[in-house]
């Protein structure tokens, strides 16, 4: 699984999307006479950037198209299929012109068990900055946006549902390397960053047999999870080449076990995610997501709902650590306006409590008619020349508009 | 089962009917002895599924509509367990809530959002919001235990050619948007046909009209459609309900929040 299907050959990004969208179109038309269920979206995107980069990218405006569809079928009761191809053209950068199956997964529900086998995609944890225990996924970082999207994992799972819980087995052959903006794609760090020659700490590279277990059980009002990971780590480490300047990914071995817990109490939601490290190239260390959500609901008898988020992230590497908050507190406001239009608003600060710079972001969507929806992003590195992990971006501030059609 | 609940209802009824009139019974014991029948008319059903339409209508007459599946199970001596599936409009396809209803203390809910694959536990508190952007909140439309309200018996009266109890219920929830809500009871069938909510201001917000009412089993009425307004704004909400279906064999593992994620 070095990258997905036809694509592997990225220089030749354009017959090679062609084709991904030629099979999406012919996959719409096959299944527009079977029993197959769908739904999925295509999104025009648009982002502008404020500055000049400190890198060779020299475009400020980016245009970019995007589809997804999730065809799901049912056989019967118990079993059924499911396919998300994904697939993105973007005007300048070749990395982010790509293709993928999110899922591509066989499902069997017995009982009192499930059974899936193939590319799949799943989601642990509470939190809302970011998922320290969310490891079985890689991310699609190109994509950008926050951290959600994520690369479809080839998997084997069984997950038990019983009277003390839920556990999930999961047996994970075959590893997809992280994404990464190309020379021409924005916003990225200045080295450009070697993907082609992917270094790896086990000798069987991506053909490492990852394995991992989650445990997870709602008592009253506590959602809790457990869980346990063994093989590569989703997040490399980087070499530096002394000559070209250019990072090359080392997906180094790790075993991580951590906790997720929720406590619903009324309008606050309180939240944890904790972590244990440890692996030969890294140093063995705890990270940790803590913080709360309160809502005000109903404000001044308008149907308009106001919620409050703060988390502290941490990670006990300090300035050593391998990801860039290792002290940080998340302020966030997120609006809700309850209207025909579902009409929402998050903004958010993380600030680094070290005395670095601050992330700002906001987004905001409104739904248009019964079909499309407008989503505006922006991202701002504020004071980050004196952060030495955001100092990278400090000229990548950028605005983005999404129009998308749902279906 | 049935039998003893049918059993159950005429006792009741008879009793409010008929006897309890001539005797001291309070306008507050009589009240809850109607919901009480009310309540107990729909007892046994154990399971059911029915698919919702759901048509916003502004001031203008513009309209969008909702499309909602959605699986109920009776819980004996609590609230119901409900997942619901969401359909229209397309950008919340695929999004499904589970919630379990409770009669005294905080319900509990879980929403999955297809696009992450999450799971999430989402405050129930807050029953007053509008639920998808209509006229109905959620404290209209989540499982009604008489443990919810306490009543008061207003009058007899006609409705719409039919003989109905008047009975105002006061939220017990210390959140809800409502001072009080009139219910007018068909006496015959002992099912709700008008209700007409009044706000924290105790001025009159919203008049819902329950229609086309059909018997499943011989046993179970449900209405056909709902006409909410809202007489404040002028918008205006239409549920219209059809593939009522009872007793499917649903359990508690398809109301599970990791049953969330597979439900279609």
């Amino acid at each position: 699984m070095r990258t997905s299907g036809a694509c592997v050959a990225r220089r030749i990004f354009i017959p090679c999307s062609s084709l991904a969208l030629t099979g999406l179109l012919l996959l719409s038309l096959t299944v527009a006479h079977a029993e197959w269920e769908t739904r999925g979206n295509v999104t025009l995107q648009a982002q502008v950037f404020i500055e000049d980069p400190i890198h060779t990218a020299d475009q400020s405006e980016n245009l970019s198209l995007s589809a997804e569809s999730e065809f799901f079928l049912s056989f019967g009761d118990a079993s059924s299929l499911t396919i998300t191809p994904f697939v993105r053209i973007d005007q300048h950068d070749k990395e982010r012109t790509h293709f993928d199956f999110r899922e591509l997964l066989y499902s069997f529900a017995g009982d009192d068990f499930e059974f899936k086998a193939g590319l799949g995609k799943v989601f642990w944890g509470v939190a809302e900055s970011v998922n320290p225990v969310d490891v079985i996924n890689q991310f699609d970082v190109v994509e950008g946006g926050g951290s959600d999207e994520k690369l479809g994992q080839p998997m084997i799972n069984v997950q038990l549902s019983r009277e003390w819980g839920d556990l999930d087995l999961y047996l994970l052959p075959g590893f997809r390397e992280r994404t990464f903006a190309g020379e021409d794609g924005r916003p990225r760090l200045p080295p450009i960053i070697n993907t082609e020659d992917a270094l790896y700490e086990s000798s069987a590279g991506q053909s490492h047999v990852d394995t991992a277990f989650r445990y997870t059980r709602v008592l009253g009002d506590w959602d809790l999870g457990l869980h346990g990971f063994h093989g590569t780590a989703r997040d490399p480490l980087f070499i530096a080449d002394q000559n070209t300047g250019e990072l090359t990914p080392f997906y180094y071995q790790n075993n991580q076990v951590g906790i997720d817990a929720q406590a619903t109490l009324e309008s606050w939601l309180l939240k944890a995610e904790a972590i244990y490290r440890s692996g030969d190239a890294i140093d063995d260390h705890a990270e940790l997501v803590t913080g709360f959500e309160y809502s005000f609901y109903s404000i001044a008898e308008s149907n308009i709902d106001l919620g409050v988020v703060s988390e502290w992230l941490y990670d006990e590497r300090g300035d050593d650590a391998s990801q860039p908050f290792q002290n940080d507190l998340l302020v966030g406001l997120r609006l809700a306006l309850n209207d025909e239009q579902s009409t929402e608003a998050l903004f958010g600060v993380i600030a680094d409590l070290d005395g670095g710079g601050q992330l700002l972001s906001l987004e905001a969507s409104r739904r248009l008619g019964d079909s499309y929806r407008l989503t505006v992003d922006a991202s701002i590195w504020n004071n980050a020349v004196h952060d030495p992990s955001l100092a990278a971006f400090r000229h990548e501030d950028f605005a983005q508009i999404e129009l998308s059609y749902f279906f | 089962m049935l039998s003893v609940n049918r059993l159950r209802i005429a006792v009741l009824l008879g009793c409010s009917v008929l006897a309890c009139n001539v005797t001291a019974q309070s306008a507050e014991e009589r009240g809850l002895e109607i919901m009480n029948a009310v309540e107990a008319q729909n007892d046994g059903f154990v399971d059911s599924t029915s698919s919702m339409t759901m048509t916003l209508i502004n001031r203008s007459g513009k309209k969008s509509v909702r499309s909602i599946r959605s699986m109920t199970l009776e819980v004996p001596g609590d609230g119901d367990k409900s997942l619901s599936i969401f359909n229209k409009p397309a950008d919340v396809k695929g999004t499904a809530s589970l919630s379990y209803s409770h009669a005294i203390e905080a319900d509990e809910q879980w929403l999955y959002l297809p696009a992450l694959k999450r799971v999430k536990r989402i405050s129930s508190k807050n029953k007053s919001g509008p639920f998808m952007g209509s006229e109905f909140a959620f404290e209209d439309i989540s499982s009604q235990e008489t443990e919810k309200y306490t009543y008061k018996f207003l009058e007899d009266a006609e409705f719409d050619g039919v003989r109905v109890f008047k009975v105002e219920s006061y939220p017990a929830y210390k959140y809800s948007g409502y001072t009080r809500v009139v219910n007018w009871i068909d006496q015959e069938r002992m099912v709700p046909v008008k209700v007409e909510y009044y706000d924290r201001k105790d001025t009159l917000l919203k008049i819902l009209l329950m229609s086309e009412y059909e018997q499943y089993l011989d046993t179970f009425w449900r209405a056909g459609r709902m006409d909410m307004k809202n007489e404040q704004t002028g918008k205006s909400t239409v549920l219209e309900f059809t593939d009522y279906k009872f007793q499917t064999g649903l359990t508690d593992k398809d109301f599970s929040s990791s049953s969330l994620k597979r439900a279609r």
